[in-house]
């Protein structure tokens, strides 16, 4: 199914032909296998920098990604962009950096909400994507340690792991990498060997708290 | 690349970095290509990061957070440690990566652990841009010498079990406070002191707590009693002076070492500052050995006939294994073989004389090659010879016929007490080696004027002689005259270099090492004639273009080496290469001895454990570092 069909008549964004174009050319990329072992697959994480918008709720200002390929964190797989005057460059720059690789976020309502969002809104379509959320998984990986859902700072704590700066939407990107590792290791370890299976588990969770 | 986000994260692995040794020295531009270059893994706790069997790494490891355990994996010992715990900013497998073998320990999470890791082609790399780093690699290598040595320990502590270590430091051997007197004290009431406190040796020293002499039981029979000796006169004018000291940190080892080379039983230990801490006796290292230095060196000196002695012969290699085991250093030990065998050879020169009339005769017994260079292993053959005087009185040929008669006695003697008779005939009891001190000028000189190959290899040998017994004035005046001749002279000075570059370190283009093509011993390397010997050439060419008088390898090279300009730090690096080369030698002759086959120099680089094999293929490059200076020197 082609993501330009979501497009609804009447809203659509003004995209210059160039843009447009990439947007088109993202869409015919081949997804990867989500059959491969994780140390064998390129995850992104990617999060968000938000403010308050006028009428209430959150606007996006910025996103951070931060690329975890076969297990690794190299500093040279790294996206960030502000959205600022040319928030359809930043987006497609993001869609780009993804190229169609796993999406892991800390809290999905929130942050993949505020992207899809702002993807309707500039692009004037959603990108096909498969979202994992770790703040649902990560119960089910380690249920030693937090049972319940916990925030970000009582995960990255339970671990060790620095927050470096929560103003940087990727500094924070990076923090939930270091998480994704650790959750990665705990599901090979319990037999989730694959981006499907981590997919299929964050469902049945879902499905089990009736989200 | 996006590259204002990797510039951050590059940036926050910096900021870890430049907060640890020895990144927080390491250049701005070699730091930048780590940061860029290092990718973060995670390993929970009690995963495997590296094994050996992975093969050679293909990663440096940085431990980021967490703890990481280095882990002894086979039955053989490598280092000092069993385990180890690296924390965060400590790398590894240094040794392993840089020498491209697999890693001898398993590296093992303890906890959950993040680790950077930078590609081993990015390691390499990171050492030619930045000398900060690569001092830091090579003194982590360097360390791995030590830990051999340790090593040696661990192997052979089944055998030597029961014993406590000669490496003990003398401080820790002094049980009481000294027992001294003024030296102008009355004798008498030095010795009713020496009753009081019931000791066998009463020290001696001034206001200032330094000791000036020693006085023992043994000296006042001697001394005192049967000459009469006034007790009224002070006790300066009996005592012995100097006394042989030892500073408190030096090692029973150095103690006995020290009793053993001058004959005493006694040794006063001194502070820092000079003041007596203390005495050591014979009996307090006693304590520490099975078999005794003091058992073995009265056993030699109250020897009474050939068997005597042959079994104090039996007594030195026993020796010479318990102190390898306990991991004393071939420096150390070759020079402690040396001292005894020295003792034995003089007992059986001075049972000789009781038979062969020798009185008047000024005459010096001389060792050659490796036992007058103090370089003995336990299968050397002897090589000795006499220099004598011929006085003007006196007939050469009775004199000659006597001095040969006599040699051939010794030579026997030693042959029964394990120094095999040497297969060249470089023996005193030969004619051509039995010569006035104007037949050895001669000699020499010829050698000298006309260094065709076979003066060359004389000279490799008998230049190195030292006297064991007789007049050691008579040889240094020959040692003076030598050194002056060949001071002099570039053109058999080059010759010699020459000769000293005939062979070539063993070390391969491609593999590590180049083993022997000799059928009958596959897959070895002679570490005699392709290790030893290379440093033991160069040294003795730099003596005798220097005029050092010392005959060991290493007093020639430190010595020689420093006359002309080489950095201390370049020849104490050749100089552990030598010694790790004989330790190497010492341990197979040592091994095999045990096992029943002969003692040889033949070692196979694949037999010998990974750190082994880097440390001596480091030895063979110091080798080869000397052997390049010679050339450059002598433009050869």
């Amino acid at each position: 199914m082609n993501w330009l069909s979501r497009l609804l008549p009447g809203s659509a964004p003004a995209l210059t032909p160039e843009q447009q174009n990439a947007v088109d050319s993202l869409a015919t990329l081949p997804p990867p296998d989500p059959g491969r072992s994780h140390y064998e697959t390129r995850y992104v994480v990617v999060n968000t920098e938000t403010g308050p918008m006028e009428g209430g709720g959150q606007r996006l200002l910025a996103v951070g990604a931060v690329a975890l390929n076969q297990g690794l964190l190299h500093p040279g797989d790294a996206y960030r962009a502000r959205l600022g005057s040319a928030p359809a460059d930043a987006l497609i720059g993001l869609v780009r950096f993804i190229a169609r690789a796993p999406v892991i976020v800390f809290n999905a309502p929130f942050n993949q909400g505020t992207l899809q969002r702002a993807f309707e809104h500039n692009l004037g379509s959603l990108p096909e994507l498969d979202w994992i959320d770790l703040m649902v998984l990560m119960p089910s990986l380690y249920p030693e340690r937090i049972s319940g859902q916990a925030r970000m700072d009582a995960w990255l704590g339970a671990f060790g792991i620095d927050r470096l700066d929560r103003q940087d939407a990727l500094l924070e990107a990076l923090s939930v990498a270091q998480l994704l590792q650790v959750a990665l290791a705990r599901a090979n370890a319990q037999g989730l060997a694959t981006p499907r299976e981590l997919l299929d588990t964050q469902s049945s969770r879902k499905w089990l708290r009736g989200s | 690349m996006d590259t204002t986000a990797s510039d951050t994260l590059i940036r926050t692995n910096l900021d870890f970095l430049r907060r640890h040794a020895p990144f927080d020295r390491m250049e701005a531009e070699a730091l930048r290509f780590l940061g860029e270059r290092l990718a973060t893994a995670f390993y929970p706790a009690e995963s495997e990061i590296l094994m050996p069997e992975d093969g050679p790494p293909r990663f440096f490891y940085i431990v980021y957070r967490g703890k990481v355990q280095a882990r002894q994996v086979g039955g053989v010992a490598v280092t000092e440690y069993s385990t180890l715990t690296l924390g965060p900013s400590e790398g590894f497998p240094i040794g392993a990566i840089s020498a491209g073998r697999p890693s001898t320990n398993g590296y093992i999470a303890v906890e959950d652990s993040y680790c950077f890791q930078l590609p081993a082609a990015d390691f390499l790399k990171l050492q030619e841009l930045s000398p900060t780093f690569q001092l830091f690699c090579t003194r982590y290598i360097a360390s791995l010498l030590n830990q051999s040595r340790e090593q040696l320990q661990v192997q052979f502590s089944q055998r030597a079990a029961e014993q406590q270590t000669m490496t003990t430091s003398l401080s820790n051997l002094v049980k009481k406070d000294p027992v001294f007197v003024a030296p102008g004290i009355a004798t008498r009431a030095a010795l009713e002191k020496m009753v009081e406190a019931g000791v066998g040796c009463l020290a001696v020293a001034g206001d200032d707590e330094k000791p000036v002499g020693v006085l023992t039981q043994s000296d006042i029979l001697k001394r005192i009693v049967l000459p009469g000796f006034d007790l009224t006169r002070p006790i300066a004018d009996v005592m012995t002076t100097p006394p042989h000291t030892l500073h408190a940190s030096a090692s029973a080892y150095d103690a006995a070492l020290e009793m053993a080379t001058h004959g005493v039983r006694h040794i006063l230990v001194v502070d820092t500052e000079d003041k007596l801490k203390g005495v050591i006796s014979e009996r307090d290292l006693f304590a520490l050995q099975r078999i005794g230095l003091r058992q073995i060196r009265s056993g030699i000196e109250s020897a009474a006939d050939v068997q005597a002695l042959q079994r104090a012969s039996r007594d030195i290699r026993q020796l010479a294994l318990n102190l390898l085991a306990q991991g004393i250093g071939a420096e150390q030990l070759t020079q402690f073989i040396s001292a005894l065998n020295d003792a034995l050879t003089r007992r059986i020169i001075e049972l000789n004389l009781d038979r062969h009339d020798l009185y008047g005769v000024e005459y010096a017994w001389l060792a050659f090659g490796s036992e007058g260079r103090h370089e003995q292993t336990l299968s050397t053959d002897q090589d000795n010879g006499i220099l004598y005087v011929l006085p003007e009185w006196a007939d050469k040929e009775p004199l000659k016929l006597r001095l040969l008669a006599f040699a051939k006695d010794v030579n026997n003697d030693l042959a029964a007490c394990g120094f095999p008779l040497c297969t060249g005939n470089i023996m005193a009891s030969n004619p051509d080696l039995c010569l006035t001190f104007e037949e050895w000028r001669e000699k020499f000189g010829t050698w000298i004027r006309e260094p065709h190959p076979e003066a060359l290899l004389n000279a490799t040998i008998f230049f190195d002689y030292r006297v064991l017994y007789g007049d050691e004035k008579l040889a240094h005046k020959l040692r003076h005259w030598l050194l002056s001749m060949t001071g002099g002279n570039p053109a058999f000075l080059k010759a010699m270099a020459t000769n000293a570059l005939d062979v070539s370190p063993p070390l391969g283009k491609i593999r590590d090492f180049v083993t022997d093509d000799d059928p009958r011993h596959p897959g070895t390397i002679d570490l005699k004639k392709f290790g030893a010997r290379l440093f033991v050439d160069a040294a003795r060419v730099l003596s005798l273009r220097t005029g050092v008088d010392a005959t060991s390898t290493v007093q020639r090279l430190r010595q020689g080496g420093s006359r002309i300009g080489m950095p201390a730090e370049e020849l104490s690096a050749m100089a552990d290469g030598f010694h790790f080369i004989q330790l190497l030698r010492l341990r197979h002759q040592h091994l095999d001895t045990d096992h029943g086959s002969s003692g040889d120099n033949r070692v196979k680089p694949d037999d010998l454990n990974e750190l082994d094999r880097r440390i001596l293929k480091e030895a063979f490059r110091q080798a080869r570092k000397i052997q390049l200076r010679l050339k450059l020197d002598y433009q050869i």
